[in-house]
């Protein structure tokens, strides 16, 4: 019985009289399975009684005698004595037994006895039993409306209680209401003070982008890395999100990456880089390309000198151009927020950038760490050096109280976010939400970035103004440099779709206010049609095949100063619908506007889907980086042009449709990933215990050993035995390790103490090759061996007869697939695992974590018949746990602890039965490999119905080894089937296997 | 409204030595009524007396037992009190029998006939008493502490001053 119950029946019962007797020890564990009443009961009704009787314990064990021989504990009513003898009920009090008994004559006693029961009954039966109101006290015709708020219609008896029970709960109500009193009316808290108060608290915790409010309506937001961001959309958008990106435009605001700048000389600047890279993993921050400023280069960054162990993550960068007047050069790095807290000392060591340079608003600082609680009280002083940092406030007076936190406001204002190297002059920035990172992905993009921006118009006016665009204006060189900027962009608007251009080109530009020429209604861009001029047909193509010219990358975003002019000087909007009402002809487009509405941009382009042979430059699109606080300014007309909005989860089926892998997920050898990874199999775990044991997949069933979360270095050590072992073996016949294999399949238990008994040396062997753990993760990143190694993997895979088929860049060169190039290709890439792309045969939709196995020998013979046949069954596993945990319940409920130790299979068991749970394999996992019917080479890292293909897709990773293995013993016309088995299934599907190169 | 009713057996122990009285206890009570039962009416009857058969109060000075029987059979049960002889408590045998004095359909009707009961035979017992006058001032006391005068409402505040300090 809950605590609450027990008290609702301790007030229920108070009143009934208990039971009078002694009790006996023996009697005392009967009471509650007899007597109705609780001992709580009984002793007051004790007290109650015993105020009107006044006898003692003392008078009782005289009265009782010699009989007393143990003293009753006397805990019960006291109630006097009775006389002894013998006694009928309805003895008329003639005293007829007095007589038979004279010496123990105790009529009062007698008559006390019944007094007391008769008070007590009487409290019982005129009291009210029920946990009681007042009110219930009154039959039920008597009741009448409203009599708790008008106790005067109550009966005259009933009516002081009632009284104090009235005051009791305006008291209790008062109380309550002492405590809402804080939250303010809504009308208050609206307010634009207020509200900006508040949200700048809210800020506080996690950073909000600048499209924070608008997203916030919109989507359904979450807190991941440090920031709010938007994951979908309220409103149902996949399929429509996939055309846009597909056909048209889809936007995403990217400003959560973290940009970081590195200032210093190029040597020196390359020098510490290349420590982080490596030549061998494809194009480096040196690349001649990228290194002119030309091109946004991306590479996979390690740790420095540990090339290939220990990979951080992918990062984009991109140099500034080099202007001739100035010799430091300057880059930014672009990274992952997840990636950035292992990134940046990374890049502090290698740089030894050591000195953390105090940020730039010394004396405001210095008061703010005096200041204990710089919250968002309403003191301006406080306000200003929380805002102050980002944005340099014109030290005005009549400052409103509250300013926007622009930027990151999660950040004290005192922590650096520069630091100086003393011995080689490289400064690096943290420029984190100091640039604004939109990203429009679709053919049309180009388009839509044609209508929303304008090159800014030219001020001839040549006085000295505050304002940087009409100082700007002055140079000659600068209005050359524009004018070209200004050409490439109109011949942009030209071109057919934005996977035309060259990948990664940029294009710097400076352009006016958009919201001065937002349309009316949302208007949806459309391409450019007109391209009569023979002389822009040529440009276009120059654009097309060259890219931007060189001095056209060149922009003053980079500027630090300008950036500050331009955040600080931006109109409000406000101020814009005032100008608004004053035109003339009500309606009708702003002016070239005032001189502070120029805004330097950089476009990015981003290329699309770059590996594979289907779909070249699907989902290209431009990034279109602004100086912070223009964010809301440039959002909401490029919504006007009919763009489609997404958030966290479009970007992963972005990159899902480009085969390529998305960064904390796809990527578990980065600290990045693998933190994802717990996370993730927290989460599932999380949903998965959330639901009864009766309805939830029972794993071991289906045989899926890690439905949450893949032992990708399990995997990658079995197969390296596997592949130790049947090296030898092969030379001699295939077909005995093959029968090695079902056996070891059969026979579950013994392979799995063989894993266990050879793990000790594996386990040395993985420290000593972990490094090629994951090697080939990143395709068209790896190193040109690795690329060619790769080529090589990938015409092995293709089936050999299937003419149709387009062969592969590499494949013409390829050597055939025999033992000995398997076992040199073998040698060269112990341990590694390998991304690929698997498209279903026939329908199906695979799932993450899904299985890729191997089929055997007559489930290709079934598939090469009839190639629309849906594949093979798993025969259902047998759940050796669940009779454990039924055990374990059973024994908890009942058994004491010696009987739970006597049970053998407790004792035997590795496993204690409390950390079991019903349908997930306990820790220590059995042969990852062979505990299927079909052998296990990799897991699925992401899948689903791609709409691009219009079946099912999914990328993983396959063990090398594995796949190598399988590979030599499949025909050559059905090379690369493999099968795919959802965790949540039994049924495989034939896959067809892609490496992209 | 719907509920399992019950019958409840106001019930009087009577025994030779009133001092056997003070050694009853409820459950040697229930323990012989179900003997007593399983004797008469055999397996059945047996497996009827387990059903919501309790003895809700027992008085060992007075001898007053309230005994709650399912409403369904409690003929058969109650046919079966007349043979108890004998209860066995704490290892003795103290010889009884049960006579019935009220059938009630509640315990609260139960309890106001003991009432009644009870004052009727203490205001018998008065006028009748001549012997000794401390004695008979003594039945006047206790007659006069059973009487209600305006006790319930009392009663009410006292409780509600109780329920006060159980929230603090």
């Amino acid at each position: 019985m809950s605590a609450a119950k027990a008290k609702m029946r301790e007030k229920k019962m108070r009143n009934q009289p208990a039971s009078v007797q002694y009790p006996s020890p023996s009697h005392v564990e009967s009471r509650a399975e007899n007597g109705g009443e609780g001992d709580d009961a009984g002793s007051r009704t004790t007290l109650s009684i015993s105020s009107g009787t006044s006898v003692t314990r003392a008078e009782l064990t005289r009265i009782l005698g010699g009989q007393s021989d143990a003293h009753p504990s006397w805990k019960r009513q006291q109630t006097p004595p009775v006389r002894h003898g013998w006694v009928r009920g309805h003895h008329n009090g003639d005293g007829g037994y007095d007589t038979e008994m004279p010496n123990h004559i105790t009529a009062g006693a007698f008559a006390r006895a019944r007094a007391a029961e008769v008070s007590a009954m009487l409290k019982a039966a005129t009291e009210l039993t029920c946990s009681s109101h007042v009110f219930r006290a009154l039959p039920k015709h008597m009741r009448r409306r409203a009599m708790s708020h008008n106790t005067k219609r109550l009966p005259r008896r009933l009516r002081n209680v009632a009284n104090r029970m009235r005051e009791k709960s305006l008291q209790a109500g008062l109380k309550k209401k002492k405590e809402l009193v804080k939250s303010k009316s809504r009308k208050a808290r609206r307010r634009h003070g207020n509200l900006l108060l508040e949200f700048n608290r809210r800020q506080r915790k996690n950073i909000w982008l600048e499209t924070h409010i608008w997203h916030a309506k919109r989507f359904h937001m979450v807190k991941k890395w440090g920031y709010c961001l938007g994951v979908r959309p309220t409103y149902k958008c996949y399929r429509p999100c996939y055309r846009a990106m597909s056909s048209h435009c889809l936007l995403q605001d990217l400003s959560y990456y973290c940009c970081i700048e590195l200032k210093g000389e190029e040597d020196k600047l390359l020098a510490a880089l290349t420590q982080l890279t490596c030549k061998e993993a494809g194009p480096t921050f040196a690349a001649a390309m990228f290194l002119s400023g030309a091109r946004q280069g991306s590479v996979t960054v390690y740790r420095a000198g540990q090339y290939p162990s220990d990979p951080l993550g992918p990062v984009t960068f991109l140099w500034r151009p080099q202007t001739p007047g100035l010799t430091p050069r300057q880059l930014w790095i672009w990274a992952h927020p997840a990636l950035k807290q292992d990134l940046l000392p990374e890049l502090q060591s290698v740089c030894q950038c050591s000195e953390a340079m105090a940020p730039p608003v010394e004396p405001e600082v210095s008061r703010a760490e005096a200041d204990p609680s710089p919250q968002a009280e309403p003191n301006p002083d406080n306000e200003l050096k929380a805002g102050a940092k980002r944005k340099r406030c014109c030290k005005d007076a009549g400052e409103p109280p509250a300013k926007r936190i622009l930027g990151d406001g999660t950040r004290l204002p005192t922590s650096p976010v520069t630091w100086r190297s003393s011995s080689t002059g490289i400064v690096i920035n943290d420029l984190t939400m100091e640039i604004v990172r939109y990203r429009l992905i679709g053919p049309q993009s180009h388009s839509v970035l044609a209508e929303t921006l304008e090159a800014a118009t030219v001020c001839d006016e040549l006085k000295s103004s505050p304002f940087w665009w009409p100082e700007h204006c002055k140079d000659r060189s600068n209005m050359k440099l524009h004018q070209q900027q200004t050409d490439v962009f109109n011949v942009l608007k030209g071109i057919y779709s934005s996977g035309e251009l060259p990948p990664g080109t940029v294009l710097g530009l400076t352009v006016d206010d958009p919201r001065l020429t937002l349309p009316r209604q949302k208007v949806k861009a459309a391409p450019c049609v007109n391209r009569d001029q023979v002389g822009d047909e040529e440009k276009r193509n120059q654009l097309m095949l060259k890219g931007v010219p060189l001095q056209c990358c060149q922009s003053f975003l980079w500027e630090q100063s300008v950036r500050e002019n331009v955040t600080d000087n931006k109109i409000s909007e406000q101020e814009l619908n005032r100008m608004r009402t004053e035109l003339l002809v009500p309606g009708s487009r702003l002016g070239p506007g005032p001189q502070q509405g120029r805004v330097p941009v950089l476009l990015v382009h981003q290329p699309g889907k770059q590996v594979g042979d289907e779909l070249g430059s699907w989902g290209s699109g431009w990034d279109l980086l602004l100086p912070k606080g223009w964010g809301m300014a440039f959002w909401v007309p490029l919504v006007y042009r009919g763009v489609r909005v997404a958030g966290l989860h479009m970007s992963l089926k972005h990159s899902q449709d480009k085969a390529a892998p998305h960064f904390p997920h796809d990527y578990p050898d980065c600290p990045a990933g693998s933190r994802f990874q717990e996370e993730q199999e927290a989460e599932f775990l999380e949903t998965f215990r959330r639901r009864p044991p009766a309805k939830r997949t029972n794993y071991i069933k289906h045989g899926c050993l890690a439905p949450f979360r893949c032992p990708w270095q399990q995997l990658a050590e079995e197969w390296e035995l596997l592949a130790t072992d049947g090296g030898a073996e092969r030379k001699g016949d295939g077909q005995t390790q093959k029968a090695r294999k079902s056996h070891e399949v059969m026979e579950e238990v013994t392979s799995q103490q063989t894993v266990a008994a050879a793990s000790p040396p594996s386990f040395t062997v993985l420290s000593f090759l972990g490094h090629k753990f994951h090697k080939l993760n990143c395709i068209f990143l790896s190193a040109h061996q690795n690329r060619k190694s790769l080529r090589l993997l990938s015409s092995w895979c293709r089936p050999l007869t299937c003419r149709g088929q387009r062969r592969g860049r590499g494949a013409a060169v390829a050597l055939p697939l025999s033992d000995s190039a398997v076992t040199s290709f073998h040698s060269a890439h112990k341990m590694s695992v390998v991304w690929v792309r698997l498209t279903l045969l026939s329908k199906g939709k695979p799932e993450a974590h899904a299985m890729v196995c191997a089929p055997t020998a007559e489930d290709l013979k079934l598939f090469g018949k009839s190639p629309e046949n849906c594949g093979p069954q798993e025969p259902p596993h047998k759940d050796h746990y669940k009779s454990r945990i039924n055990h374990k319940k059973k024994s908890s409920k009942t058994a004491t602890p010696s009987q739970v130790s006597d049970d053998p299979t407790a004792s035997t068991d590795p496993h204690s039965p409390s950390d079991l749970i019903l349908g997930l394999w306990p820790d220590p996992l059995p042969s990852v490999t062979s505990h299927c019917s079909r052998v296990t080479l990799g897991w699925v890292t992401q899948g689903d119905f791609s709409l691009s293909v219009g079946r099912g897709e999914a990328l993983g990773f396959v063990s090398v080894s594995g796949l190598l293995h399988t590979l030599l013993r499949q025909p050559p016309e059905l090379r690369g089937t493999l099968l795919l088995r959802n965790p949540t299934s039994l049924h495989y599907r034939f896959v067809r296997l892609n490496i992209d190169v | 409204m719907v509920r399992v009713k019950s019958r409840y057996l106001l019930c009087e122990i009577n025994v030779s030595d009133r001092r056997d009285l003070l050694k009853l206890d409820d459950r040697a009570v229930a323990g012989s009524v179900k003997a007593a039962v399983a004797r008469t009416h055999g397996d059945y009857g047996a497996a009827l007396c387990s059903i919501r058969f309790c003895v809700k109060y027992l008085n060992a000075h007075t001898g007053i037992v309230f005994l709650r029987f399912h409403k369904g059979f409690y003929k058969l049960l109650w046919s079966a009190l007349p043979f108890i002889t004998s209860i066995e408590c704490r290892g003795q045998i103290i010889p009884c029998f049960l006579n019935c004095l009220h059938v009630g359909g509640t315990i609260r009707t139960c309890q106001k006939f003991l009432i009644r009961y009870n004052t009727r035979q203490l205001h018998q017992m008065l006028p009748k008493y001549k012997n000794k006058v401390e004695e008979k001032r003594k039945i006047q006391e206790a007659i006069l502490s059973c009487s209600l005068t305006g006790g319930g409402n009392k009663a009410l505040e006292d409780e509600l001053e109780s329920e006060e300090e159980d929230d603090e």
